[in-house]
């Protein structure tokens, strides 16, 4: 978290440039080193004040070493000041000079004036040599026995420094004992709250090697400790109050009345002047009345209040971070929103990244009582100056639609854009009018009268005008010139540029023509002759087997293309909600602003790459497992970043699309089926086939479950497709289990883990993570069966426990599994 | 550009030439608040033209370093500004002059990457503020003295961390600002859609020695939401509704609040566009409505004019019209007049092609009123214990626009 400061870069001419500024400096230095005549400190002082403007511009200063360590022998504080930095930032780079800095960095370090004894240790824990760290460890231990507060201060944070280093040193002079001693005794909230940020940050790093440290981070949340910190809160200042408020969230109290002392205690935290300290606080409310669903629903209401002012009071940064939470909040419980509707409302200078989330959260909390309203501030939006917005506020009305009852006055203001005459309001609004109908066919006269009034000529966008021609081909025994409009655009084939619109003109010909078939039967004829020279593969391929269907069988034909629809009840969801409960745990975090849990975008850099075994086919038939996993695991950051991709993918297409099947699961084909068909890419590839020509024989022939699980011993999985499912399929069982000691003794590395349920037929797909917390994605599959059983195994040795989420896509099954995983998982490590 | 390195970890430079780069060229559009570099995690907080940005490869409750970093650039303007003659704003001069005074602030302000000391009051103890009687010391004896304290704040060990225990004003007053911001928008119907108020009391204090102040309102039940500075006592104000505290010197936000549903805006405007024909005739009338009782001063009355015009002509009977380089038109009213309504009209030339103007342009007011608080809250008394003589107490009230909208 450094915050440096950039100014705009401009030549300057103040600037001082180049190395002749260096070697000048140097000279004039070494003439002052040695001088004692009484105008020699203000001297210094100009010259130090250069060195360190050069410093800061970013020329590299760092020959004038020698002679800043000469010169720095001063009683000046401003002096010894601007040496310390100076010192700090160059020596790293010259381990060898930095040993001149400590005798007089040491000296000062028993200075009488507590700000030069804080000032001096600081520097010369931040000094980060190796090799200097054996002169660390008096000071630092007379730092903390000091009797300044200030130096205390600095001291306990210079432990943490000294970790850093040389985390050894720190553990044989004993300091995290010494931290503890004084974080519990100390009159000073600050030096109480340092002790505790270095303790946290130590223990933790700990934990990974060893069973004591991971024992006093559990001390740390206990409730002794706890309680010392509440009972002092309001001594701290604001940002330690953060850090104990974030320890606090992670207490579990052992009954009701605890937590209710607690948010008693805490409640009017909720109007501290820092925002942080605020969301802080919301996090802890959230995380103690998880359990309890009525206070919960309370506990949303009172943090609305503040959450509101927070947006509207703070800085542009401010808010929107606060939003997001808001954001995260209003989407988890709409309901409680839905009176303060009005906050969400655009403001014209808002940034559009705002609007945008106001916009979603109008959307979510939009319920009988309060349509009306929302949808008439939507539509103002429609006119707005900023398209994008334009753009996002009318699909806002469109899924408002989507998910009400009552649509009649939102049909009609959709169909009043439509005579906006606007064009991207018109492409959007015709996208919408499609899913509509999707979802109301009850509407579709209303709407057809409407749309069959657009020219597909003033039309540009692909969605757009596939949606038109999606319309076309579906209703076109209710528009007149459905044919004439759908012959044009085939005889304007050639300039059609996206695949899309082409795909979806194909079909639409081939509706028509079931309906009106004397009409079509030419524009049919040209279509398909087109399809068929086409370049682009999925159009010819489709064209080609439009083609051999209707020579095979006509009546066949109609059946695959004209089945009768069902309506859309529920489109699907873009994000799973085990991601959202996720995020939600990780409140007031980046997760939240980025609507992503973090193990999405901090684990590569922190928490060590995933690993992904190699592709398991291999392995199978390599035969004996163990060696080849750990060969074979090699990082697969491509797989990683798929992963993010994948999530971000489906948030920003807001549609249940999968690559996969993207070409063939055009809304126009899987029509009736849309739902089932994300599932469907699960299943083997014949079924999948069925499915995709939307005949209804969707059910996969599921086998009466046998009487004990059996698991295929070589199953076959690629990483891709595991991740596919694993967003598709819900979480079927989840559960906790517990380790035998010896199981947590043994694994000292995920590969022990890995190959042990690997002679229990379960393969393991991707692991991770570092002591004490390890992650592991297994998959198995069921004996003669297709189907797959997902597993995410969360290992923390610490606590010797296991979090178990199942995914199956026979949820039959999974209970019999779960029970076969677990006595795999406790059977670790005595075999 | 100054950096602090604060934990073992080190960060490159090339990381803001990276930013610098996205900045540049996302400038047009809006900037994010967190910004996801190659290799970090970017908090960049623009105050002034001048940049300060955090960066952090772990997860963190995001508001920790971007209300860090607000208070960080308040405190900077405090010391660097403070001397340097009112109404002065940071600027990248001022910086530049004072490197050295940023450095030690910001070693105060935070050790390793967690927030250490964020009072201005202790940290002006523990580093003095460039202010003139140093710069006038320097001048007469040559000899500057030290910008450090000689001695180390001890109010860090007492109970209310934001007073110094020798505040060095004796001048015994303390005025209270009533400072709110009207929020509103009105939809093309004349129909108020939404109208709430931002307020801030701020405080001014100089009083000596160890004071307790009670501020009580005649009528704080309007209150909806309110936020408190750290020396507030929350009993008093959850039994009575009465704020009771131990001010700290100088200048602070004592609490922030907010009032929803109002029914009444001081000022309209009545925009009208009609169009046709690759023209558009423009005319809007800004008049007040439930009059406050005090004057409104420097109305000015803002609108982007949408990119598909390629021309406009616009005349007012009263103030100036300007249109500024990126198409925003600007009405400056300052007070409207007691004899005539201002307004403004004109014609808009589309595009070439365009017939109709489809686009409907927001109008922005601003003004401000004196002497009165638009949410109607008002002060009761302020009582001050503790104190040898009774000190001067000063009040003021103020309303002014914040996102105030007329829709067309």
């Amino acid at each position: 978290m450094a915050p440096p400061v950039s100014t705009p870069k401009s030549a300057s001419p103040s600037q001082p440039s180049g190395k002749s500024e260096v070697t000048d400096l140097k000279l004039q230095l070494r003439q002052l080193a040695g001088s004692r005549a009484p105008g020699a400190d203000d001297a210094k002082r100009d010259l130090f004040k250069r060195v360190i403007s050069c410093m800061t511009v970013g020329i590299d200063v760092s020959p004038a070493f020698s002679e800043m360590v000469m010169c720095s022998a001063t009683s000046d504080v401003v002096l010894k000041k601007m040496c310390y930095l100076y010192v700090g930032n160059y020596a790293r780079c010259n381990p060898d000079l930095a040993l001149l800095t400590i005798n007089f960095l040491q000296k000062d370090c028993h200075d009488q004036d507590p700000t030069i004894r804080g000032l001096a240790l600081r520097s010369l824990c931040s000094l980060r040599v190796q090799n200097l760290v054996e002169y660390l460890v008096a000071p630092l231990a007379a730092g903390l026995k000091d009797h300044s507060s200030y130096v205390r201060t600095v001291a306990a944070i210079g432990v943490l420094k000294l970790y850093h280093i040389s985390a050894t040193m720190c553990h044989d002079s004993d300091f995290p004992a010494a931290l503890k001693a004084l974080m519990l005794s100390d009159p000073d909230a600050q030096v109480v709250a340092n002790c505790l940020y270095s303790l946290l940050e130590i223990w933790t790093q700990d934990a990974a090697n060893s069973d004591e440290a991971a024992r006093e981070i559990e001390t740390l949340y206990g409730k002794s400790i706890i309680y010392y910190l509440l009972n002092r809160i309001k001594d701290f200042s604001e940002w330690a109050q953060c850090l104990v408020l974030d320890l606090v969230s992670k207490y579990i109290p052992s009954d009701n009345n605890e937590i209710f002392d607690m948010m008693n205690l805490l409640e009017d935290r909720l109007q501290h002047a820092n925002g942080a300290v605020v969301l802080a606080t919301i996090k802890v409310f959230l995380h103690l009345t998880m359990s309890m669903t009525d206070v919960h629903q309370q506990v949303y209401e009172r943090i609305k209040a503040p959450l509101l002012t927070l947006v509207g009071a703070g800085s542009p940064e401010q808010s929107y971070a606060v939003l997001c939470h808001l954001h995260l909040l209003v989407m988890r419980a709409p309901m409680l929103f839905s009176s303060d509707y009005k906050h969400f409302y655009c403001q014209f200078s808002d940034p559009s990244y705002v609007k945008k989330l106001k916009l979603e959260m109008l959307t979510a909390i939009a319920n009988e009582s309060n349509t009306y309203e929302i949808v008439t501030e939507l539509c103002e939006y429609a006119g707005n100056v900023d398209v994008p917005i334009a753009r996002e506020s009318i699909r806002a009305v469109g899924k408002i639609a989507l998910q009400q009852y009552d649509v009649n006055a939102i049909v009609d203001r959709l169909l009043q854009f439509l005579e906006m005459e606007k064009d991207y309001v018109t492409a959007e609004t015709l996208v919408l009018v499609k899913d509509l109908l999707r979802k109301y066919p009850q509407w579709s006269h209303d709407c057809i009268a409407v749309v069959g009034n657009i020219s597909s000529n003033s039309i540009q966008e692909p969605k757009a005008k596939a949606a038109l021609i999606w319309m076309l081909g579906e209703y076109s025994q209710d528009m007149m010139d459905a044919p004439y409009v759908l012959e044009s655009l085939v005889e304007n084939w050639e300039e059609e540029h996206s695949p899309e619109v082409r795909l979806h003109l194909l079909t639409a010909v081939m509706r028509c023509f079931f309906k009106r078939a004397p009409e079509t039967q030419k524009a049919l004829g040209a279509a398909l002759a087109a399809g068929l020279a086409d370049n682009n593969q999925d159009v010819h391929d489709r064209a080609l087997f439009y083609y051999r269907l209707l020579q095979y069988d006509v009546a066949v034909a109609e059946r695959v293309v004209n089945p009768p629809k069902q309506a859309v009840s529920v489109f699907a969801d873009t994000q799973s909600s085990e991601i959202k409960d996720r995020i939600f745990d990780e409140f007031n975090s980046l997760s939240v602003v980025y609507q992503k849990p973090s193990y999405l975008f901090t684990d590569k850099e922190h928490r060590g790459p995933f690993e992904f075994s190699e592709n398991l086919s291999n392995l199978a038939i390599g035969g004996d497992s163990g060696d080849d996993v750990i060969h074979s695991a090699q990082r697969y950051e491509e797989n990683d970043k798929d992963l993010l991709l994948s999530t971000s993918d489906k948030e920003e297409n807001g549609g249940p699309t999968h690559n996969g099947s993207s070409t063939y699961s055009a809304p126009s084909d899987v029509n009736s089926s849309r739902s089932l068909v994300s599932s469907s890419t699960t299943q083997p590839a014949a079924f999948a086939i069925d499915d995709l020509l939307g005949l209804g024989v969707l059910d996969t022939p599921v086998l009466p479950p046998p009487p004990a699980l059996s698991l295929n011993a070589k199953p076959v999985l690629d990483p891709g497709t595991f991740q596919k499912k694993w967003g598709q399929l819900t979480v079927s069982s989840s559960q906790e289990s517990t380790l035998s000691i010896q199981g947590v003794a043994s694994l000292t590395a995920p590969q022990s883990l890995i190959k042990h349920m690997q002679n229990n037929s379960i393969q393991c797909i991707a692991s991770g993570g570092q002591p004490p917390n390890y992650k592991f994605f297994f998959f198995a599959q069921k004996e003669g069966s297709s189907s797959f059983f997902l597993v995410e195994c969360i290992v923390n040795t610490a606590s010797a426990k296991a979090q178990i989420k199942i995914k199956a896509d026979d949820a039959s099954a999974s209970d019999a599994f779960a029970s076969l995983f677990q006595s795999a998982l406790s059977n670790f490590g005595s075999s | 550009m100054v950096e602090k390195q604060t934990t073992g970890h080190h960060v490159d430079r090339s990381i803001c030439a990276w930013f610098w780069h996205q900045y540049n060229h996302h400038r047009n559009n809006d900037q994010m608040s967190v910004v996801t570099s190659p290799t970090h995690y970017l908090f960049p907080l623009i105050r002034h033209g001048i940049i300060f940005l955090a960066c952090t490869q772990l997860e963190l409750p995001p508001l920790l370093p971007i209300e860090f970093l607000s208070r960080f650039a308040d405190i900077l303007s405090d010391y660097l500004c403070a001397g340097s003659g009112a109404g002065a704003t940071l600027n990248e001069d001022i910086v530049k002059d004072n490197f050295v005074i940023v450095y030690e602030v910001l070693d105060e302000m935070m050790d390793n990457g967690f927030p250490l000391t964020t009072e201005p009051n202790l940290l002006k103890d523990i580093v003095l503020p460039p202010n003139l009687v140093t710069k006038v010391l320097h001048a007469v004896t040559g000899n500057s003295s030290p910008s450090v304290g000689p001695t180390l704040p001890h109010a860090a060990a007492s109970t209310v961390p934001w007073r110094s225990t020798h505040p060095k004003t004796t001048t015994n007053e303390v005025y209270v600002n009533l400072v709110e911001q009207l929020d509103a928008s009105v939809n093309r119907d004349g129909n108020l859609r939404r109208c709430q108020v931002y307020g801030e009391i701020q405080v001014n204090s100089s009083l000596p020695g160890f004071p307790d102040l009670t501020l009580s309102f005649t009528n704080p039940s309007l209150l909806n939401d309110v936020r408190f500075h750290p020396c507030v006592r929350f009993r008093p104000w959850e039994s009575s509704q009465v704020l009771s505290f131990v001010p700290p010197d100088g200048h602070f936000k004592l609490m922030t609040y907010r009032v929803k549903e109002l029914k009444k805006i001081p000022i309209y405007v009545k925009p009208q566009l009609t169009s046709d024909s690759g023209n558009c005739r423009i005319s809007a009338l800004v008049g007040v409505r439930n009059d406050p009782g005090k004057t409104i001063d420097s109305i000015i009355v803002e609108f982007q004019l949408p990119p598909c015009i390629t021309s406009a002509d616009l005349t007012s009977n009263h103030g100036t019209v300007d249109i500024l380089a990126d198409k925003t038109c600007r009405w400056s009213i300052g007070q409207i007049p007691k004899d005539k309504l201002p307004s403004l009209s004109g014609n808009l030339v589309l595009e070439p092609g365009l017939d109709r103007l489809h686009v409907a342009p927001t109008f922005q007011v601003r003004f401000k009123i004196m002497g009165i608080a638009m949410s109607g809250l008002q002060i009761d008394k302020l009582d001050v214990k503790n104190m040898p003589a009774n000190p001067y107490k000063g009040f003021r009230a103020q309303t002014q626009a914040g996102d105030y909208e007329f829709r067309s």
